[in-house]
């Protein structure tokens, strides 16, 4: 099984799902006022929880001490999702427990003690929301959690306040985006307590129609209330999407696709912004039948961001990674027909 | 309305601040504020800072309370919008809840209340540290006698540390 990115088949106009949990213990301060000696004990103690726990999923995570993580490989990991940008920038004394295929990863000593985070291909928010919970029940059993009877669960930001859930769905909106309409969604969904932001998170601009849609409200709402308006929410916004798309002039929808699909295959120099722009036409290709379901736009936007290209080709300065970035791409499409 | 620092965004905070008993205050954008409170990145956290800052004012008159585990203050929190523990709900809370009304509509949880979970927030083990802030606030809530029963307690364990 692969990761978020991998499984192409999955993926129509919800690329991923993304479930996050925030926790905290009780009698010691949350991360912004915790002692380096108060970190390490956290690490220990929400390591030994889960690692000496007897649960089917104990034995396929890991736990890494981030000070051990090469800087390339923490961008990379940002790049990918796997840990926020927030967590990567202090990484040095946080430590994560992290999955084999990746979908889950416990980030410790972020804004939070514990952020219990599982991604998932396409439109799976029960089934993360699931594995997440069961991870959450197997901690408290060990850890004792700040809890209020009538706060909830208490966080470092009050703002993820009495659930601790954020619950995302990362969408392929590129119909949308060029009609102009996501300023409008984002004001919609602001009024159900959801928001609208760029594929790389909070204040990223979104480029390639990826935008994440979550819910900003935790308190006051349950987390399968959350879940089903998240998904009452991305089941209205397939619709449109798909609506305004079936109104394209399919010669012009094609030339688009094909143009992209040609610059893709013949670049030899490729920016990432321009290889997300160029991709997410490629995938606009895909789900409208015009090109093939095996071709993974989505894999190959996250694989050619800077630190995943590095991670692959080594060190590089951006003019060589752009260089690359157009070798690498050309190489994967090289089958694919014109 | 343009962010009156820079004056190209449009303003989305509004950074009040008390120098010296004058009050300053500044309709910045998200960009010009995050610089101004220090905090990590924008969005709701900055907001919640310039939320909770609207009152701040009335706090800096005299001693300010501080929580017993973390010492942070609420002048600390408005500052930053960040909460400085799970104790610190409980200290500050009449003066957190109208925010969390504001930011979340509701101020009351209807969740996952996980099995165990205790009514209020008390700390997992007996440490000292924790058992010295138990009795510092005991003492301030003149509760003597439960205070009495946490001195005992810390007498005993540090009998234990020195034996």
């Amino acid at each position: 099984m692969g990761n978020w990115y991998s499984n192409s088949n999955e993926q129509g106009i919800v690329v991923s799902t993304r479930i996050r949990l925030a926790r905290n213990l009780s009698g010691i301060p949350f991360p912004s006022r915790m002692t380096q000696e108060q970190i390490n004990g956290l690490k220990q103690k929400v390591r030994n929880a889960i690692l000496e726990s007897n649960t089917p999923f104990a034995k396929s995570l890991k736990f890494i001490e981030m000070s051990a993580v090469p800087k390339n490989e923490i961008s990379a990991m940002v790049e990918r999702h796997i840990i926020s940008p927030e967590f990567a920038a202090k990484a040095d004394n946080r430590a994560i427990i992290l999955s084999d295929d990746e979908s889950i990863s416990i980030m410790i000593g972020e804004e939070d003690h514990i952020r219990i985070q599982v991604i998932k291909d396409g439109l799976k928010l029960e089934e993360a929301y699931d594995i997440a919970e069961r991870i959450d029940t197997v901690l408290f059993d060990k850890l004792h959690f700040a809890f209020d009877s009538e706060l909830g669960f208490l966080t470092e930001c009050p703002t993820n306040l009495g659930t601790g859930l954020r619950a995302s769905v990362m969408l392929h909106l590129p119909v949308c985006e060029s009609a102009g309409e996501i300023q409008e969604l984002g004001d919609t969904v602001g009024k159900i307590g959801f928001t609208v932001r760029g594929m790389y998170g909070e204040g990223s601009k979104s480029s390639a129609g990826l935008y994440q849609i979550s819910n900003q409200v935790t308190l006051g709402i349950s987390e399968k209330n959350a879940i089903d308006n998240l998904k009452i929410i991305t089941t209205q916004l397939i619709e449109k999407e798909r609506s305004a798309a079936a109104l394209l002039d399919k010669v012009r929808l094609e030339d688009t696709v094909y143009r992209a699909l040609g610059a893709l295959k013949c670049c030899r120099i490729l920016t990432t912004k321009e290889m997300m722009n160029l991709l997410s036409r490629i995938k606009l290709g895909i789900n409208m039948g015009i090109l093939d379901k095996e071709i993974n736009a989505i894999k190959l936007l996250v694989e050619g961001q800077p630190y995943m290209l590095m991670k692959k080709y080594g060190e590089m300065s951006p003019e060589e990674r752009d260089i690359c970035r157009a070798s690498f791409v050309r190489e994967a499409l090289i089958n694919v027909p014109t | 309305m343009l962010c009156e620092n820079c004056g190209k965004n449009t303003a989305t905070t509004l950074v009040r601040t008390v120098v010296n008993g004058v009050v300053k205050e500044q309709r910045l954008c998200s960009k010009c504020a995050k610089g101004y409170t220090g905090l990590p990145h924008g969005g709701l956290a900055n907001m919640l800072a310039s939320m909770l800052g609207d009152i701040t004012d009335t706090h800096f008159i005299g001693e300010e309370a501080k929580c017993p585990v973390c010492s942070a203050s609420f002048s600390d929190i408005a500052k930053t919008g960040r909460v400085g523990c799970a104790e610190c709900y409980k200290t500050f809370r009449s003066e957190l809840l109208p925010y969390l009304k504001r930011v979340h509509g509701s101020t009351k949880h209807v969740g996952k209340v996980p099995n165990s979970a205790p009514l209020s927030v008390v700390p997992e083990t007996e440490n000292l540290e924790s058992l010295r802030s138990q009795l510092s606030r005991l003492v301030s809530e003149e509760r003597y006698e439960e205070a009495a029963v946490v001195r005992d307690k810390i007498r005993k364990l540090e009998g234990e540390n020195n034996g």
